[in-house]
């Protein structure tokens, strides 16, 4: 039986618990053993967006020593898996000794989606999810790690789900990290843009594959009022 | 030492200080001769040269030999009730009889011979009241429906900027694949000693709201014909 | 380093602010970015080559920035061989010190101009006003802002801020046409205006998109013809040229041409390419009898000698990375106070411009739509990340609103809290418990300190929860 080890990210443990026992459920109904990494809190991509890198290292430092190559590590995010997989390179290009143990961790690194369907070779996992969906590809899920196709296979298999386009969905929806409340007026234009798109599509839920976009587009939906749901991919993929 | 030691010495400090990449190797250059294409494949070229310049706003007059395009750019000139035209040195082709039955038709016309731009403001002048600037080119690029014209003593560049319409020529032979084949065929030496313009369409603006608008400062209409040799000729 | 003067720098908070409570700014902005996405994704798609030609351009580049020394004695030498004169600019000032001698020594009077943006880093036009020239910005965008008495607010779209009734009201004021929105009829305005300042202008001035070293040729590209006229008719031209365009070979040029006109303006080919290599020789009716080449180096050797920052001298200012940008489509380019707005000026402008522009690299998501539209593929999430860590340490410090300070604290106490998970869960737990009572179905209205910010521009906040299930810590 595969084992693999689930980073729940910070985000998710602060604000979206059932996100990680969703992909954990997920996980486990393909008869993978899942167990936690909980010696880490953080990959560190917040203070080295912000261009802290002191404080990044240490938690760099932690995250690495917690792994250990041969065991993959399942990330409900595309945002920290880019982080430990391409930026760690330049956070630790001072430190050779992390920087090897980063390499040897790297293929062992999957997000979520991505482990699915490119490890596990799994496309149907049996859920059941009666909603029309618009999926909003994250940034860093696209763009670094190049996982486009996985998640809308796996929404595409899920019975009652309806997939459907808005215009322009790979633009960013605004979170960024702290960019959300150092420069609160650009990142909050930037949402509102995107639901202004969401709502022309008629979708009832808005998936994603990161818990930073949640965040932004579902504390936007809510503040608007509007009877839009949002959802991680693993709580649709969970969904029976 | 001068400013541009001091700036050398500058820029390879800084290259020190950031290791320089490995050197890729080069192609080697396309050389100067003009490579000849089969009937066939001159026609798909021709054919496509024709389609790519209609799609950015120019005019395809068709394939024609010499004798053939004379009276169809007569016709032309009356069509844009043109009563001034200027003309350049052909490359290929002799274009003074082209010149002559423009005259004949009633056309003004200004040749870029020797004597005619010895007083060069005067020549501007007239070539800026021209209706209509005739060229040849050296080669033109099917890919992208582009010719480039070389500019010469006696094929001044504003004949292809001043006036509001432009017929430019291309020898049938001469119609490239594309860009890479046309650099090449032109040579590296021709650059060196004369200014090139690749021209792709007439002149164009999308600098309103990205809106595309035809002719700004160069010509607003741009017409031209494939010469093909005429029976027997090759 | 003696940067060229920006505007007395305000500060990006505030004029980033004004950008997005523009709606009619960004209603334009999306038209005009979008119409141009719409072009470049058609171009796009129907060149396979597209990437591999990306590769190829940025292997020239890299060649050529790599050995960029050799490159600009070849460059020089091979321009003085043609006739013109080379001059070296350290700095902004130097360079506009130059072209103004250069004009006097002409008895120049009038001056047009070709699109340029290194002449706009110089902020070049004022010095020559300043000395009693006139001076006609002849692209039609740049003419527009010129007659608005405004600078570029894009790199290749001078004037994206403007809608065709914008510019049909500045048209009816500055040139006393009858008014008209008709993109048509305002560009034949200019037209006729401008061809009577070109037939008269003494002097030309444009930028450069590449410099072929082997044979001393400057390629310039362009659309409407003005580039051409601007280095053709005047007596005498000036080239402004960063020393980072050069490249190695001509049959290096077509591997540029086409991806720079695919992604920059969504066309094939641009419609003019001139290869220019020198003044007009014996015989020639036109041309100029004086060719000067200004190279500038304001700062460039100094992003060369940085690693990461190099990367950003293979620029071709293409401009797309500015439609695509999320964040320059929501604040427009004057917010971001730089001659170099969006992505690609925030990775510039700290080193053009210093502190005034030390924001800038943070003034991103790090969405990497950029990257993933620039034809030479540079890495400016990355860039952008190097420069925050380097802005970062930059003495005197970046100078934050009082807001963005607390939310930068906020960010570092977390990371040293973060470095112990026991503690942080039992933090989580005690703020659900803490926070339940003021959640309305899962959510806060109203956040504290660093997250005020949050909920302040639009957005409730998720409230901290913790979980239940066996696996869970
Ligand atoms: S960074 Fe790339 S996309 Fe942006 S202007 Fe330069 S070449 Fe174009």
């Amino acid at each position: 039986m595969t084992e693999v080890r689930l980073f729940a990210t910070c985000l998710a443990e602060q604000f979206f618990p059932s996100v990680v026992d969703a992909a954990a459920l997920v996980l486990e109904r393909m008869k993978i053993k899942v167990r936690p990494l909980k010696s880490a809190f953080c990959c560190g991509q917040a203070p080295f967006n912000e261009g802290l890198r002191e404080p990044a290292l240490e938690l760099a430092r932690r995250f690495l020593n917690s792994c250990e190559p041969g065991t993959p590590v399942v990330i409900p995010s595309g945002s920290c898996t880019s982080m430990v997989k391409i930026f760690y390179s330049d956070l630790l290009a001072e430190e050779p000794a992390l920087a090897a143990r980063a390499a040897a961790i790297r293929p062992w690194l999957f997000e979520f989606s991505q482990f699915i369907v490119n490890v596990m070779r799994v496309k149907y996992v049996g859920a059941r999810f009666d909603r029309t969906v618009a999926y909003h590809p994250a940034c860093h899920l696209t763009r670094e790690l190049g996982v486009v196709d996985e998640p809308r296979v796996l929404l595409g298999q899920v019975e009652g789900l309806r997939l459907v386009d808005f215009r322009n969905p790979e633009e960013c929806c605004g979170f960024g990290g702290l960019f959300s409340v150092k420069l609160p007026h650009i990142s909050a234009a930037m949402v509102e843009d995107k639901i202004v798109r969401l709502k022309e599509c008629g979708a009832q839920a808005v998936v994603a594959n990161d818990c930073g976009c949640l965040m932004q587009i579902g504390g936007a939906i809510h503040r608007q009022g509007l009877a839009i749901e949002t959802f991680h991919l693993a709580e649709v993929l969970a969904a029976r | 030492m001068t400013a541009f030691h001091k700036l050398i010495a500058n820029v390879k400090t800084a290259l020190e200080r950031a290791p320089r990449p490995a050197e890729p190797g080069h192609a080697a250059d396309g050389g100067a001769a003009m490579p000849v294409a089969g009937d066939l494949r001159r026609t798909e070229l021709i054919a496509q040269f024709a389609r790519e310049l209609a799609a950015v706003g120019g005019v395809f007059l068709g394939a024609l030999t010499a004798d053939q395009a004379r009276p169809r750019i007569v016709a032309l000139a009356r069509e844009l009730g043109a009563k001034a035209a200027a003309c350049g040195a052909g490359v290929t082709m002799d274009l003074a009889p082209l010149a002559r039955a423009l005259e004949q038709s009633g056309v003004a016309m200004t040749r870029a011979d020797r004597k005619s731009v010895a007083d060069r403001a005067a020549y501007r002048d007239r070539l800026a009241q021209a209706d209509l600037g005739i060229v040849e080119a050296h080669a033109a690029i099917a890919a992208t429906g582009t010719l480039a014209v070389v500019g010469a003593a006696d094929r001044p560049n504003s004949l292809t900027l001043l006036p509001p319409a432009n017929l430019i020529l291309v020898h049938a032979d001469r119609v490239m694949p594309d860009l890479a084949a046309a650099v090449a065929a032109l040579g590296t030496a021709t650059f060196v000693t004369n200014r090139v313009a690749l021209i792709t369409g007439p002149s164009r603006t999308a600098d309103i709201e990205k809106m595309i608008v035809l002719g700004v400062h160069g010509p607003k209409q741009l017409y031209a014909i494939a010469v093909w040799p005429a029976e027997g000729a090759r | 380093m003696a940067a060229a003067k920006p505007d007395p720098a305000p500060d990006f908070f505030a004029t980033s602010r004004a950008g997005v409570a523009d709606a009619e700014l960004r209603r334009k902005l999306e038209n005009s970015t979008g119409r141009h996405l719409d072009h470049v994704a058609q171009m796009r798609a129907e060149f396979p080559p597209y990437d591999a030609e990306r590769d190829a351009a940025r292997a020239i580049k890299e060649d050529a920035i790599g050995r960029l020394d050799q490159l600009l004695i070849e460059l020089k030498h091979q321009l003085e061989a043609n006739g013109c004169t080379v001059f070296i600019a350290a700095d902004a000032a130097e360079a506009r010190d130059y072209i103004l001698k250069v004009a006097r020594q002409a008895g120049a009077r009038r001056v047009v101009k070709g699109k340029s943006m290194a002449t706009e880093e110089i902020a070049l036009n004022p010095a020559l006003e300043a000395a009693g020239l006139e001076v006609v910005e002849t692209d039609l965008g740049e003419y527009i802002v010129q007659l608005r008495r405004e600078r570029p607010s894009h790199i290749i779209t001078p004037a994206i801020h403007l809608s065709k009734e914008d510019i049909g009201q500045l048209f009816a004021d500055k040139l006393g046409i009858p008014y008209s929105a008709e993109p048509a009829t305002l560009t034949a305005a200019a037209r006729d205006r401008l061809r009577g300042i070109f037939l008269a202008a003494d002097m030309g001035i444009t930028g450069v998109n590449f410099a072929v070293a082997e044979t001393g040729t400057l390629v310039l590209v362009e659309n409407e013809g003005n580039g051409r006229l601007s280095s053709t008719l005047p007596e005498t031209f000036i080239a402004v040229m960063g020393i980072e365009k050069v490249i190695p070979r001509l049959a290096d040029v077509p591997h540029f041409l086409e991806i720079l006109a695919r992604t920059g303006t969504g066309q094939k080919l641009t419609t003019y390419t001139n290869f220019i290599s020198g003044p007009r020789r014996k015989g020639e009716a036109d041309g100029p009898g004086a060719m000067h080449v200004v190279m500038l180096d304001n700062g460039r050797s100094t992003m060369l000698a940085d690693p990461v920052l190099r990367e950003a001298l293979y620029c071709l200012r293409c401009g797309a990375c500015l439609n695509v940008c999320p964040v320059y489509r929501r604040i427009g380019g004057h917010a971001y106070n730089s001659v170099y707005p969006g992505p690609i000026g925030s990775i510039v402008s700290p080193n053009l411009f210093g502190s005034a522009a030390a924001q800038l690299p943070f003034a991103s998501t790090l969405c990497g739509a950029c990257r993933d539209i620039c034809p030479v593929k540079i890495d400016i999430p990355r860039i952008l990340l190097h420069l925050r860590w380097k802005e970062g340490q930059a003495t005197p410090p970046i100078k934050w609103p009082a807001d963005a300070r607390r939310a930068r604290a906020g960010v570092a106490r977390f990371a040293r809290m973060a470095r112990h998970p026991r503690t942080m869960r039992l933090l989580t737990r005690a703020a659900a418990i803490f926070a339940r009572p003021f959640a309305h179905d899962g959510y806060l209205k109203r956040m504290p300190g660093a997250f005020r910010n949050w909920t302040r521009w639009g957005r409730d906040f998720p409230a901290p929860r913790f979980r239940r299930r066996k696996h869970v810590p």
